[in-house]
């Protein structure tokens, strides 16, 4: 078999280059760190360390880049189970279970799973990346405007499976942020929409938004009571999760990861997507829908599976065609450029043997992942002992830093702080956050497509209809949002009477006009 | 020579003590970092071209000089940042074509007015590209095509009144056609849907489509230059067709229009020197990027020439305020 020959040889290449190796170690601690911090993305990360690569050999600084990449969309998952805060847009997902089970007492078992599980996410989508990659690449170009589109509205209709105790609270938190979606340039016509003059609006200040609704909230939240943490356990007993626990999250882990690697190679959609796809896709199948929401850790596994799955896959399309599947691929393709290998069909002729290198390398940095992280968490956790008088300053310090560091704007700062009374207040009366942060991610991205599709189809309504993948991403769409109503009618007719549903499944109660 | 210097510093500041002090500063200048700002994310083209100016400026500067990215608004929130700094030369910013595009959409507090142009760094022109198996070998039977279909060419850019989307409606005009125009978040996305045949062509630079080129799954068409590509040169230009249309991006050294003579000296002499390093150049090519320098003067004929051509053309087209 050719790849296997080619990623032998490749491993036994990385071997010899230990300082590859270690600018590796330091590119997946390094992205742990600024995954953790609200603000700072993988994304950015990225950024910042293009610069250093100018002077390393290709190898070095490529796997130095990759390790910054995976240990950057891992890193979110840290914070966003011990404190609720999503260090970065994928793990405002994994948030949602992962800071009940903390709340429950079980956040080293949520953080060694997250850490197994964006792992295995992870190291599947590079494996994809090695031995399916010709084979799966055209896909990606099947995706135009319409099938965006299909995607964005089968996004927007998993907010009725994250809303948590009440839909109808979930789907008003989902129109905010659809609502805040419209602020910003017109994408077609380039004009600015309610901005009110001020040219930071131009763009949606998406990231300042999350972490002021997430964050911020949670620090004003615990100023009410200074003294206590309350219902928390001190310390994290167990990390790895116990074999009978984790067995069952296997089936969930692989569907997860592969749908991480299918949306990762999907042009303009991310690990944010993939995170909360799985999210839903994991309680569509589980036997226990109504634990989602409630600390569950089939939502953490599936969460944290299906962003590092997208790795793979969006690798997968940056260097078989030169496109990149995401906004940090996208960053990547410009340090490949600078390092005179041009990502395309030509890359795996012309550099076969530096491309396995770098494969072996990408396995090599999710083991690194892997073992950094399981060796951090004991540390990390301490800070669930730490006094909240000593904590909340913190984290409202690290919000005003990570917001800032974003555009050095400190005009963010102060949507970032709006965004944490709003917040504040959604979580005293119960609206979940985590609708909003959905919104704005889908709702730009359902409008940009789909007045794009219209464009290209000069008017007509056809593609709805005629194209495959957007009539079957439509399809799921809408069977998402029916599936609670027609349960519940499934179950009236078995059951003879209205009365009989379980109020805790708070997914069935949506959409009944009672 | 710092003596007279500093005479001529203090004649001036007599004038009003608020001016003293950015003069006498000034005559010292650059006793202390200096900020460029860059109106772009970080790792785009424009950053790149920053960072490795700021690479090579440094070694001709006694302070050094740092990269800071202030994104948003298409590129108006920095540049209304480096519009409004304090003229005393420790703010400069990487200029853009967008500072004589911006100002017409009725969204940006500058002109290219507003501006001393320092150095142009790079330039790059809009090409006609089109996928591999498309039927049209030759520009001539792509704008012929165009002609007997009108609106029916679908041309992917990198977003409404974005210079991409301006080239390509440069081009209509002048040739009397009628293209859909099709605006994309960024050229990459514009050159996948192209890569996909979800489109008719883009109107992206060269070196944005430049390995697809090589991989033969693209072919430019004709690129909009006064001279061919000197990576492409069987492309031909539109003017070499008799259709007098050039549009280009460019990236350049600006500061505020008020900053001091002696700091615009300093900074042109020093980037005149950082120019001419090899570094330099071989950083803009492993990049794609061509060399485009112009002192500051050219450099200012460039940028009134294409300000009163997009005046005209987004008026013409209905994009301007």
């Amino acid at each position: 078999m050719y790849e296997l020959d080619m990623l032998l040889h490749g491993a036994q290449a990385l071997f010899n280059q230990p300082m590859a190796l270690l600018l590796a170690l330091f590119g997946v601690t390094l992205g742990i760190i600024i995954g953790a911090l609200p603000g700072l993305t993988a994304t950015m990360g990225v950024a910042i360390l293009l610069p250093f690569t100018f002077g390393m050999d290709p190898l070095s600084g490529l796997l130095m880049i990759s390790g910054v990449f995976f240990g950057g969309i891992y890193g979110g998952s840290v914070t966003a189970i011990l404190l609720k805060i999503p260090g970065t847009p994928a793990a405002a997902a994994t948030a949602i279970d992962g800071f009940e089970l903390t709340k429950k007492g079980q956040a080293g078992i949520a953080l060694g799973t997250a850490t197994f599980s964006s792992f295995l996410g992870g190291t599947a989508s590079v494996f994809v990346l090695i031995f399916l990659a010709p084979v799966l690449a055209r896909f990606a170009l099947e995706f135009s405007a319409s099938e965006s589109f299909a995607l964005a509205v089968f996004g927007l209709s998993i907010i009725a499976s994250i809303s948590g105790v009440s839909v109808i609270k979930g789907l008003i938190s989902g129109f905010l942020g659809l609502l805040l979606a419209t602020v910003g340039l017109d994408p077609m016509g380039g004009f600015p929409r309610y901005t009110g003059g001020y040219t930071e609006l131009f763009n949606v200040p998406f990231i300042p938004v999350m972490i002021g609704l997430f964050a911020a909230a949670e620090a004003f939240k615990s100023l009410e009571d200074p003294q206590v943490r309350a219902g928390m356990a001190a310390a994290l007993d167990r990390i790895i999760p116990p074999w009978h626990m984790f067995r069952r999250q296997i089936g969930n882990i692989a569907r997860s990861s592969g749908l991480g690697i299918i949306i990762g190679m999907i042009p303009g959609a991310g690990a944010d997507i993939a995170a909360f796809v799985a999210y839903n896709e994991a309680k569509r199948f589980s036997k226990t829908p109504e634990n989602y929401g409630k600390g569950e850790l089939g939502a953490v596994a599936a969460c944290e599976s299906g962003a590092n799955g997208c790795t793979g896959g969006a690798l997968l399309t940056m260097l078989t065609l030169g496109i990149p599947g995401d906004a940090v691929t996208a960053v990547m393709l410009g340090a490949l450029t600078l390092q005179g290998l041009q990502p395309g069909p030509l890359l795996f002729k012309d550099h076969a043997d530096l491309v396995f290198t770098l494969f072996a390398g990408m396995l090599v940095c999710y083991v690194m992942m892997l073992v950094v992280g399981l060796g951090s968490l004991r540390f990390m956790g301490r800070i669930l002992q730490m006094p909240k008088s000593v904590l909340t300053p913190c984290i409202l310090a690290l919000c005003i830093v990570g917001t800032y560091a974003i555009n050095n704007s400190l005009f963010d700062i102060w949507i970032m702080l709006a965004a944490g009374v709003v917040g504040y207040f959604m979580q005293k009366w119960d609206f979940p956050a985590s609708p909003v942060v959905l919104a704005l991610i889908m709702g730009p991205m359902a409008e940009a497509n789909f007045r794009r599709a219209l464009s290209l189809s000069g008017g007509s309504y056809d593609f709805l209809y005629t194209r495959p993948i957007t009539a079957v991403l439509l399809t799921i769409a809408i069977l998402t949002l029916m599936l609670p109503l027609l349960r519940r009618l499934w179950a009236q007719r078995s059951s003879g009477g209205p009365t009989t549903i379980n109020p805790a499944a708070g997914s069935s109660r949506m959409g009944t006009p009672e | 020579m710092k003596g007279y210097r500093f005479v001529t510093g203090a004649v001036v500041g007599a004038l009003t003590s608020a001016t003293m002090m950015v003069a006498v500063q000034a005559a010292e200048y650059p006793t202390k970092a200096i900020e460029l700002i860059v109106p772009y994310a970080a790792g785009g083209g424009t950053d790149l071209v920053a960072r490795a100016y700021a690479d090579a400026v440094n070694r001709h500067l006694p302070q050094s000089v740092g990269v800071v990215n202030k994104t948003g608004g298409g590129g108006a929130v920095g540049l209304s940042e480096i519009m409004a700094a304090r003229p005393d030369g420790y703010r400069i910013g990487m200029g853009t074509v967008e500072i004589t595009t911006l100002p017409n959409l009725g969204v940006a507090r500058f002109t290219a007015d507003d501006f001393t142009p320092i150095a142009r760094l790079n330039a790059e022109p809009s090409a006609i590209t089109v996928n591999a198996n498309a039927p049209w070998k030759t520009i001539e039977e792509f704008l012929a095509y165009a002609k007997e279909n009108p609106g029916k060419v679908r041309i992917g850019n990198s977003g409404t009144g974005a210079i991409w989307h301006l080239a390509a409606e440069a081009l209509a005009t002048k040739s009397g056609l009628k293209f859909s125009h099709i605006p994309y978040d960024g050229a990459n996305p514009a050159v996948t849907a192209l890569l996909g045949n979800h489109i008719e062509a883009v109107s992206v630079s060269p070196a944005e489509v430049s390995s697809h080129i090589a991989a033969g799954t693209l072919r430019i068409l004709a690129v909009m230059d006064d001279q061919r590509s000197k990576a492409f040169p069987d492309a031909p230009t539109l003017k070499e067709k008799g259709i007098d249309v050039t549009v280009a991006t460019w990236r350049g050294i600006v500061v505020p229009k008020k900053t001091p003579a002696n700091v615009v000296e300093t900074l042109r002499a020093a980037s005149k020197k950082a120019v001419e390093e090899q570094g330099f150049r071989d950083q803009l090519a492993k990049m794609n990027l061509s060399y485009a320098y112009l002192d500051g003067p050219e450099y200012k004929v460039a940028m009134e020439k294409d300000a009163e051509m997009f005046k005209v053309l987004m008026k013409q087209i209905g994009l301007a305020k």
